[in-house]
C-alpha cells in the first residue's frame, strides 16, 4: 500500500514515517509532499491508499487540500495529524470526508490505533 | 516577569505541561522547570525564536526562545541527526515545528473559533521580537540540556 505524508516540516514528516515504521506500517511504500497543493499533485500521480495530511500549511492547507480532493471526485482515504484537536476541529474534518485526525503530539499506539482498520 | 494580561484560558501549569509532552514524545528530552523560575537570566549569545499567532475570538501569539545551541539539539532528535550534521534550515524547520505543536496544543485551549498561523522562526543574536499593543498572559522558564526554553503567551 502507498501512504502519501504531507506536511510543510521536513521534521514532521520524518517524524510520522519513523512513527508509521514503529507502528508497524514499515512495510507499506511511504510518499511526500509538503503542502496542500503538492498533495494534489501527489494524489493524481500516485494514487495512494491513504493520506495523512497536516491541517496548518502554507499555498494549501489541509482542509482545503481535502475539499479539493473530494470536489474532483477522488475518495482516497485521508486523515489529519495536526497539532490542533478541537471538537469543532474534529466535526469540520469529519464533514469534510476525513477519516480520522490524529493531534500532535502522538505516540506509535495512537497510530496503530487509528490506522489499524483503514490499512486492511 | 510579571504577567499583565487578564486571560485566564491559559496558565504557566499548561503551559509546562504541553511543553513537557511535546519534548517527551517527539524528542525524548525532559524539560524541567528552571530552578530561577521568572528570574532566570536572559538568554545570551546566538538565539532562536519561534512564533506562531492566532487570530479569531482570541487573537495573540505564542513565542518559544532558546539558544541556538538548544535548537540544534531539538532538532538533531527530531531529525535523528548526528550533531553538527543539520543545515539552519533543518534546525529552523525543527524550531518552527515544535512551535506549532505548543502553539497549537494552546490555542485549543483558548476561545474559538480562531485561527492559528504558520509559524515564524528568526534567528541572530541581541534581538527583540515585540508584537504591537500585545500584552504578556505568562511566561514559563524551563530548562534542558543544553540551555533555557522561554514559552510566552501573549494577547494582542
Amino acid at each position: 500500500m502507498k501512504i502519501l505524508i504531507v506536511d510543510d516540516s521536513k521534521a514532521m514528516r520524518m517524524i510520522v514515517a519513523r512513527t508509521l515504521r514503529q507502528a508497524g506500517f514499515g512495510d507499506h511504500t511511504l510518499l511526500e509532499a509538503c503542502d496542500g497543493r503538492q498533495g494534489l499533485q501527489a494524489v493524481a500521480e500516485h494514487a495512494p491508499d491513504l493520506v495523512l495530511s497536516d491541517w496548518n500549511m502554507p499555498e494549501v492547507s489541509g482542509i482545503e487540500f481535502l475539499r479539493a480532493l473530494r470536489e474532483r471526485g477522488d475518495d482516497v482515504r485521508f486523515g489529519f495529524v495536526t497539532s490542533e484537536s478541537t471538537d469543532a476541529m474534529r466535526e469540520t474534518a469529519r464533514e469534510a470526508g476525513a477519516l480520522f485526525l490524529i493531534g500532535k503530539p502522538f505516540t506509535a499506539d495512537t497510530f496503530t490505533d487509528m490506522l489499524g482498520s483503514v490499512l486492511v | 516577569m510579571t504577567t499583565t494580561g487578564t486571560d485566564d484560558f491559559v496558565t504557566a501549569e499548561h503551559m509546562t505541561e504541553i511543553a513537557q509532552e511535546v519534548w517527551e514524545s517527539f524528542l525524548s528530552l525532559t524539560l524541567l522547570p528552571h530552578p530561577l523560575g521568572a528570574e532566570a537570566p536572559a538568554l545570551t549569545g546566538p538565539t532562536m525564536t519561534g512564533c506562531v499567532h492566532v487570530s479569531g475570538e482570541w487573537q495573540g501569539s505564542v513565542f518559544l526562545e532558546c539558544t541556538a545551541e538548544l535548537a540544534a539539539a531539538a532538532a538533531e532528535a527530531m531529525f535523528a541527526a548526528d550533531p553538527g550534521t543539520l543545515s539552519p534550515d533543518e534546525v529552523s524547520d525543527a524550531l518552527g515545528e515544535l512551535t506549532n505543536m505548543i502553539g497549537g496544543n494552546i490555542k485549543s485551549l483558548l476561545p474559538a473559533p480562531s485561527r492559528l498561523s504558520v509559524p515564524s522562526v528568526a534567528q541572530g543574536e541581541g534581538y527583540t521580537v515585540r508584537i504591537p499593543g500585545a500584552s504578556l498572559v505568562d511566561r514559563v522558564v524551563l530548562v534542558c540540556a543544553p540551555g533555557p526554553l522561554l514559552i510566552s503567551v501573549w494577547k494582542v
